[in-house]
């Protein structure tokens, strides 16, 4: 039988009794890309928020379905565009434990995960913290937070060979070890860092402006946290410590010492410094994972079944060519089964269901893309305030909408 | 070194999460359609607070046609720090569900349900009974089928092609006959003729 969808409400106005009906976005410069939502309002108050999301909706998962194993990386990393080493690692993270090798990837790539892993936590949260301030009228943070972003892609392009979609880090290992002089590059990095951090904080976080329009705003308690599905900065915000890279740690984040942020209040002032901690404890993070980075060693996996051999060996060895070979033409298979990988992305926690049936191709990808789940709950902290502040609220919850539609 | 990869099987799985390896990523259940309700509300008053993901997988040549996987988290919804937090457990609740039938919605046990069960509805076509506005949510309102089934077309439904402009509709090359002149069936008539001589 077939249930038809009914069509979305009337985009423009139709009155009901007292209120109105308006569509805010999806082309409105503060909703982050292409979120339209429909505002049941009474004069300026909101009294009904019911976002209509994909806009963006590419067929990430279908596509990724026609794929090798290799190549879904390509798509599957196009999802969170601001994070995209985040997507990238689960997905190796979740392969390899199909295949059974997660014990045998490399230390030194391990570290390198963990590097990239930081180091795009805190550009995406450079976007977020500029996007931000651009939301509430405050320009200037931008430039300032777009300027460190840079230093962060530029070494990105150097390790993965692209800015915004490095492909840098593969199912067991990594794409390639590090670049000359990109140590250089992050030491300067790391020694810039704690002042533009100064710079930052000084710019927002005691701006009485900068207050007035988020203390008190769009409070999460952790009961509605839960059960909306919030994860990451916004869980942390409303009082629950809970950090993937904690409390299921994987590619070695046991081994570092960095602490978890939250605050109680669950405000979008909460979510502000929750975030901004966060940077600081992403670098302390790098800092260590740079003092374990002196040692050479291998940065892929020693399984010529799903590692490419080294280009050197081809012309001498015939199983180095033929393994080339069947990787590059019809790439590698994953036994049979299921299995569900979670990480700690920018965002909160970002899982893939991955069910492979012993072919060359993934059968099924599943994400759980947080942004989703946190931008549901936008229709929990709507309604009852002005139409203003619900810019405050999108941006607070720092959805990518790459990921939300997929 | 030698590989631990299992060497090619033989065709292919048809319910692979029937064979899964030994991963400890979560505790697995799986219940029929007509208990999935009740289990649903029974893990949620055991503790399971967090609806983390509701998903689905089509299983073409199966019966049951689909999975949905449920994935729960045991969060205690209040403050907590990273040691009271600890390392929470994960359930993963699998239930068979066939071509056309309905579920219960968990809407009212979980709120974050909401759009999960619209975006399963949307790419399975599969109906939760009791859901308050089941409508389509990353597709267009219009569009026909469920995209992530198995059987819908990688590249979209057939479409008629849009008007080109009438130099591009250039006709030199007659569909089936190479430029040899040689069709295909007298190839194969001509490899089968030297086969048997």
């Amino acid at each position: 039988m077939t249930v038809y969808a009914k069509p979305l409400s009337p985009d423009i106005v139709s009155q009901t009794g007292n209120t109105m009906v308006l569509s805010m976005g999806p082309q409105h410069p503060s909703t982050h890309g292409v979120l339209q939502i429909m505002l049941e309002i009474e004069g300026e108050n909101v009294v009904k928020a019911e976002p209509e999301i994909g806009y963006l909706h590419t067929g990430i998962e279908k596509t990724a379905e026609g794929l090798f194993w290799t190549q879904a990386q390509t798509v599957i990393e196009r999802m969170d565009y601001l994070a995209p080493s985040s997507n990238a690692l689960c997905y190796a993270l979740g392969v390899e434990k199909l295949l059974g090798i997660t014990d045998r990837i490399p230390e030194r790539a391990q570290i390198i995960r963990v590097l990239s892993m930081e180091l795009t936590r805190i550009a995406s949260h450079c976007v977020w913290l500029g996007t931000h301030g651009i939301d509430l009228g405050a320009l200037s943070i931008f430039f300032y937070t777009f300027d460190l972003r840079e230093n962060i892609l530029d070494l990105q392009e150097s390790s993965g060979g692209a800015r915004m979609h490095p492909n840098y880090l593969r199912v067991g290992g990594l794409n390639g070890d590090l670049p000359e002089g990109y140590l250089v590059n992050l030491d300067a990095l790391i020694e810039k860092f704690p002042g533009r951090m100064r710079e930052l904080r000084g710019l927002l976080q005691a701006n009485p402006i900068f207050q007035d329009r988020t203390i008190d705003l769009g409070v999460l308690t952790p009961q509605e946290a839960i059960s909306w599905g919030v994860t990451g900065p916004s869980l942390r915000a409303s009082g629950i410590a809970y950090d993937v890279r904690r409390a299921f740690p994987y590619t070695g984040y046991e081994n570092y010492d960095f602490d978890v942020p939250t605050r109680d209040e669950g405000d979008a002032y909460a979510r502000f410094l929750v975030r901004l901690d966060e940077m600081e404890e992403s670098m302390r993070i790098v800092e260590q994972a740079r003092r374990r980075l002196e040692t050479p060693g291998p940065v892929m996996i020693d399984d010529p079944k799903v590692a490419l051999p080294p280009k050197e060996t081809i012309a001498l060895s015939m199983e180095a060519l033929i393994h080339h070979f069947k990787l590059v033409s019809e790439g590698f298979r994953v036994p049979p089964g299921d299995v569900y990988q979670a990480i700690e992305s920018p965002r909160g926690e970002l899982g893939y269901y991955i069910v492979s049936n012993g072919e060359n191709r993934p059968y099924r990808i599943r994400t759980r893309p947080p942004s989703l789940y946190n931008l549901q709950a936008l229709k929990g902290i709507a309604p009852g305030n002005l139409i203003a502040d619900l810019v405050v609220m999108i941006g607070s919850l720092d959805p990518v909408f790459g990921e939300v539609d997929r | 070194m030698p590989s631990t990869q299992t060497p090619p099987i033989a065709g292919v799985a048809i319910d692979p999460p029937s064979l899964r390896p030994s991963i400890d990523d979560a505790f697995i259940e799986r219940v029929e359609p007509g208990q999935l309700r009740a289990r649903l509300e029974a893990l949620k008053n055991d503790g399971y607070t967090m609806l983390l993901d509701l998903g689905a997988v089509d299983y073409l040549q199966r019966k049951p046609r689909f999975d949905l996987v449920y994935h729960l988290l045991k969060l205690a919804a209040r403050k907590a720090t990273v040691a009271e937090v600890g390392t929470p457990a994960r359930l993963r609740l699998l239930c068979g569900v066939d071509e056309g039938e309905r579920v219960p919605t968990v809407m009212d046990l979980w709120v974050s349900a909401d759009w999960a069960e619209r975006e399963v509805y949307d790419l399975f076509g599969i109906v939760f009974d009791g859901h308050a506005d089941l409508r389509r949510i990353q597709m267009p309102h219009d569009w026909e089928g469920h995209p992530l089934r198995k059987d819908y077309p990688m590249r979209g439904p057939a479409r008629e092609r849009a008007p080109r402009p009438s130099f591009a509709n250039k006709t030199n090359v007659v569909a089936g006959t190479p430029p040899s002149g040689r069709t295909l069936e007298a190839l194969q008539e001509e490899i089968k003729r030297a086969r048997e001589s």
